[in-house]
């Protein structure tokens, strides 16, 4: 008898929010299918590893075992448990972050069409899902950890921040983010040092609303068949949706953090945060909102376009859950694929949002049904953000091809797909017709291979390279450079300047994109050195161990930064 | 009605006492009926790590000694500039014999704290206001951070043992075969515990000084920025301006947005230092424990330590910077001359006062700083420190600023990531522009420094 078939995914009960939102008085659940695997006891996979270890108490809970289930398709233990269940027991705690997790790896797997891989060298994640008793969680690099506290709520009961879907999916983003582009993490630009928190919200607030129980919940309080069209309008939708759920979302939790959605959901367009006269949007965690929110807002606009063609008077309730559920998806697809297309380093948000764009336009040209594109560029323009390249072929902020035709004929294509040494080739013989600064140390920081389904069913092969190019001056050098020096910075203060690109390459190994930040591009340097040197990254020591800790804490504590006023 | 003369000179009486703060500021007056008239200031009273073999209350007994015979058995005046043991823990009393009876003895006509410290902002106070104010609030957070302050010892306790120990097992009984003995590295570094006991103590509520500080005037004035300073009338001549801390209001009319509260942080954190640790209620009663770590999870628990380690100490960095922000800033103004002492208020207390151009069109006039926060990188703002105008590289230059430092190296922060307390790039800043003393140039068996000034100009004008 053939064994029978090995089942591909496994579905597991989350917690769709978190325990304070329910739905007919019970804590909203919902299933997620993530990747089938071989499960030790933790839950413990290929990528995975939850040690329920709380540091606090010094106590190591046991983990439930997760046998093979019948016909090959494994069990989910907590299907249809009660709440007390949810949140009386470890394993369950264990058992959803282990799934949101992996549902956030999935995602990012499935949108960029290969493995993703952590910072760290090795493969398994470790997860705590109590990790000590404190209004905090964080991504730890130097742990190879995400962290999760736990602490006395208002009403005397604890709250966890492991059964927090959107901070889960945050902590996780963190991680991803920090395998996919390692040099976003340095200290840069204003926007760069928002760009991970306002990224990883991005990501923990649309995964919750691509759950259609959380979308259902939240469209009105009547439970008809159909919904009123007045009830979907986009001023409406805002309201309802994303004003109730930010009311509700992180309630709970916020000593841990502020409220992304609530925060990033009224904040009304406006071009001024991003000015750099803006001391407040200047901060991190309040710049990163701003990315929120434009994304938010592209939200609203894509899902009430897309109901505009389902009747005047009575729609479809499922329908519009799921139109909702959709447009949340496809935004959070989006979103991860922009990041092949981002720089490798000195992200901005206008980087950001050309690769949005571009990558989208790769994968599906025609944009005419949904307006997903114009509705980004909409939005993004609405909060001051304007994409970096001017675009092409009647399409505004597309990235350009490259200018100069670079020679293949000295590398070979299958190396080509995987190998950093003849990625390096590649540049080394071709720097003249990728504008590189030939005087600096270059290094390939990696090589990836992807495959994509476009939606005409057909295949898009590609191949991203980062490289990235390093200059050591002293601060008297710069202005040879180009680059103001900082009016008070000392002539020999060693600076380091960066720059790269990402390269993409099509399914016949030719240059499609060259994503580029050149490091002799004067006016960003010294934009970015006037920023640097004002908020004291020059400063001995300068840490960014545990960096995500301090942020979070800061966030927690509405912390205001004056680096400028310290003796750094 | 004839005007009381201004005072002729200053001395400001700089005390060794270790980490901590002790100033006396003696004004002179000219003499009445063939006696010399003085008033007297002091300018908080706490010491920390005094070091060497010395004993913190004998020490601090031999200083109020000195300032009963300096002050000739009377002070005029208190002030506590904040509710950190480095400030106030000499105002400890024993039964009559404490140091703090002693300052007690000196009958100070008024008793100078911060806004914060008001008895009826107390959230214990027997007849609270009919609704729950936001200073009540604030003040309440104060107490979480003591609490706070005390959970975090007691969690050093176990972080002082070995890496590997766990607590009760499924069994009942303590792990097998890692209960460490000699050479087993424990959970958290020594450095790190050392700095997390320094500013925990530092952080952990004094209730004998808080006490006595609340008896021992003849009148209380809780002050904050631009409030009377409860000096009028006591010293002729003399103008006090008080330009910190700022009241909640005034602090929010600064930062456009307050959209948390940070005491709710404080709160949790202080419950939750009470409320899960071994031997309370388990956190899943019902739920099985491992009695050691097995093998997978070894790597991984001691760096979880290592976490935790670090973030309490984060947390009690906040902490720390949040009370020493509730310091009271004063600046003197007699003859001419301006004399400011900030307590430890860093970069956030300056903020409101630094937004005024009155004040720092004052404040270029500073003759005497006394360097916030013992030299700390965040308590001199770089703003405040330029618009000194009597800054000068010139050591020959009369009426030169002066700048003041009680501090001890190598109790806060650190050298390898730029934190350490005093900060080696400001002292270089003090010493080039200033005639900088600091508590660090006595000689092994001094005890105290004096700085002297003559008052002689024109009384102050101007206000706040």
């Amino acid at each position: 008898v053939p064994a029978p078939p090995q089942a591909r995914t496994r579905p597991l009960t989350i917690i769709a929010q978190d325990p304070s939102v329910k739905a007919d008085g019970r804590i909203l659940t919902a299933t997620v299918d993530v990747p089938a695997e071989e499960l030790a006891p933790g839950p413990w996979g290929a990528r995975v590893h939850v040690i329920d270890y709380d540091a606090s108490t010094r106590t190591l809970y046991k983990p439930r075992k997760y046998p093979g289930g019948k016909g090959g398709v494994p069990d989910d233990p907590f299907a249809g448990a009660d709440d007390r269940a949810l949140l009386a027991d470890p394993t369950f705690h264990a058992q959803n972050v282990y799934a949101i997790v992996m549902a956030t790896l999935a995602r990012f797997e499935r949108a960029l069409g290969r493995r993703v891989s952590w910072s760290f060298q090795g493969h398994q994640l470790k997860v705590a899902p109590h990790a000590f008793a404190d209004a905090n969680a964080f991504y730890s690099r130097p742990d190879e950890a995400l962290l999760f506290g736990y602490f006395p709520g208002r009403g005397g009961k604890t709250v966890f921040s492991c059964l927090a879907h959107d901070v889960v999916a945050h902590e996780t983003t963190h991680a991803l983010l920090d395998g996919l582009r390692e040099r976003y993490t340095d200290p840069s630009s204003p926007d760069q040092a928002a760009f991970h928190e306002g990224f990883a919200d991005v990501v923990a607030v649309l995964s919750v609303f691509a759950l259609r129980p959380v979308v259902a919940a939240l469209l009105d309080r009547r439970r008809g068949r159909t919904v009123r069209r007045a009830h979907v309008r986009p001023r409406v939708l805002r309201k309802s949706v994303l004003l109730q759920l930010g009311k509700e979302m992180g309630a709970e939790l916020s000593a841990v953090r502020d409220r992304p959605l609530r925060e990033s959901a009224t904040l009304p367009p406006s071009a001024d945060y991003l000015r750099p006269d803006n001391a407040e949007y200047q901060e991190p965690h309040r710049r990163g909102q701003v990315l929120v929110a434009a994304m938010l807002d592209a939200f609203i606009r894509v899902w009430a376009g897309r109901l505009e063609a389902l009747g005047r008077t009575a729609l479809n309730r499922d329908r519009v859950v799921e139109e909702g559920a959709n447009a949340a998806d496809y935004l959070l697809t989006m979103a991860v694929r922009a990041l092949d297309y981002s720089v490798p380093v000195h992200m901005e948000f206008a980087d950001f949002l050309s690769a949005l764009l571009t990558a989208d336009h790769e994968i599906r040209p025609d944009d005419s049904t949904y307006h997903f594109r114009d509705h980004l560029r909409a939005s993004f323009a609405a909060y001051g953000v304007r994409p970096s390249s001017p675009g092409r072929d009647g399409e505004a902020g597309l990235w350009l091809h490259p200018k100069k035709k670079p020679r293949h004929d000295r590398t070979h294509f299958e190396a080509m797909q995987r190998d950093p040494d003849e990625v390096f080739r590649f540049i080394w013989e071709n720097r003249v017709a990728l504008d590189l600064a030939d005087d600096c140390y270059s290094r390939v920081l990696s090589v990836r291979p992807c495959l994509r389904i476009g939606p005409d069913g057909f295949a898009l092969r590609e191949t991203v390279a980062e490289y990235m190019q390093v200059l050591d001056v002293e601060a008297r050098e710069l202005g040879g450079l180009g680059i103001e020096k900082p009016a008070d910075m000392p002539a020999d203060t060693p600076v380091r300047l960066h720059g790269g690109a990402t390269l993409i390459f099509d399914e016949y190994g030719r240059l499609k994109f060259s994503i580029n930040n050149k490091l002799r591009h004067p006016r960003r340097q010294t934009e970015r050195l006037g920023y640097l040197w004002r908020y004291g990254h020059f400063s001995r020591g300068a840490s960014f161990q545990r960096r995500f800790s301090h942020l979070h804490r800061l966030r927690a504590l509405n912390h205001s930064f004056q680096i400028w006023e310290r003796w750094t | 009605m004839a005007t009381r003369p201004g005072p002729t000179g200053l001395t400001v009486r700089t005390y060794q006492v270790g980490f901590g703060d002790c100033f006396l500021l003696s004004f002179h007056y000219p003499p009445r009926r063939g006696r010399g008239q003085g008033r007297h200031v002091l300018i908080d009273f706490g010491t920390t790590k005094l070091g060497g073999k010395r004993d913190p209350k004998a020490h601090m007994l031999r200083i109020a000694n000195d300032i009963k015979a300096v002050c000739g058995g009377k002070l005029t005046a208190v002030v506590a500039t904040h509710r950190h043991q480095d400030h106030i823990s000499g105002f400890a009393t024993q039964q009559g014999k404490g140091p703090g009876d002693v300052i007690a003895g000196l009958r100070p006509e008024v008793v100078i704290q911060p806004w914060t410290e008001h008895p009826r902002a107390r959230p214990d106070a027997r007849k609270p206001p009919r609704a729950l104010t936001g200073r009540q609030a604030f003040v309440g957070a104060l107490q979480d951070m003591h609490r706070f302050a005390e959970a975090l010892l007691e969690e050093l306790q176990r972080l002082s043992t070995p890496a590997l120990a766990m607590s009760l097992g499924a069994s009942g009984g303590p792990a097998e075969g890692v209960e460490g003995g000699e050479g087993v590295k424990a959970a958290v570094g020594r450095r790190m515990r050392e700095q997390l006991r320094f500013l925990g103590e530092n952080n952990l509520k004094n209730k004998s000084a808080v006490e006595n500080l609340m008896t021992l005037g003849r009148r209380h004035a809780y002050v904050h920025y631009g409030s009377r300073s409860g000096l009028e009338g006591l010293l002729p001549g003399v103008r006090v301006r008080v330009l910190g801390p700022p009241t909640l209001e005034q602090s929010a009319a600064i930062a456009k947005q307050r959209k948390k509260d940070p005491g709710e942080f404080w709160h949790f954190q202080a419950t939750a230092g009470r409320r899960y640790a071994p031997g309370g209620d388990p956190l899943f009663p019902e739920a099985d424990r491992y009695a050691a770590p097995p093998p997978q999870a070894r790597w991984f628990v001691p760096r979880l330590h290592a976490a935790r380690g670090d973030q309490l100490l984060e947390i009690v960095r906040s902490l720390d910077d949040a009370m020493n922000n509730t310091s009271v800033i004063l600046l003197f103004e007699a003859g001419g001359k301006r004399f400011l002492f900030p307590g430890d208020a860093q970069v956030e207390n300056w903020s409101y006062a630094l937004k005024h151009k009155a004040v720092c069109k004052l404040l270029e006039g500073v003759d005497l700083y006394k360097v916030g926060h013992h030299g700390s990188l965040n308590a001199t703002p770089k703003t405040l420190w330029g618009l000194f105008k009597h800054k000068s590289e010139d050591e020959g230059e009369s009426g030169r600023l002066r700048s003041l430092v009680s501090t001890l190296r190598g109790k806060h922060g650190s050298v390898d990531r730029g934190t350490e307390v005093p900060r080696r790039k400001l002292l270089r800043e003090l010493a080039k522009h200033s005639h900088c003393f600091s508590t660090e140039h006595l000689k092994k068996g001094d005890w105290y420094h004096d700085e002297k000034f003559e008052l002689d100009g024109p009384g102050p004008g101007g206000g706040v």
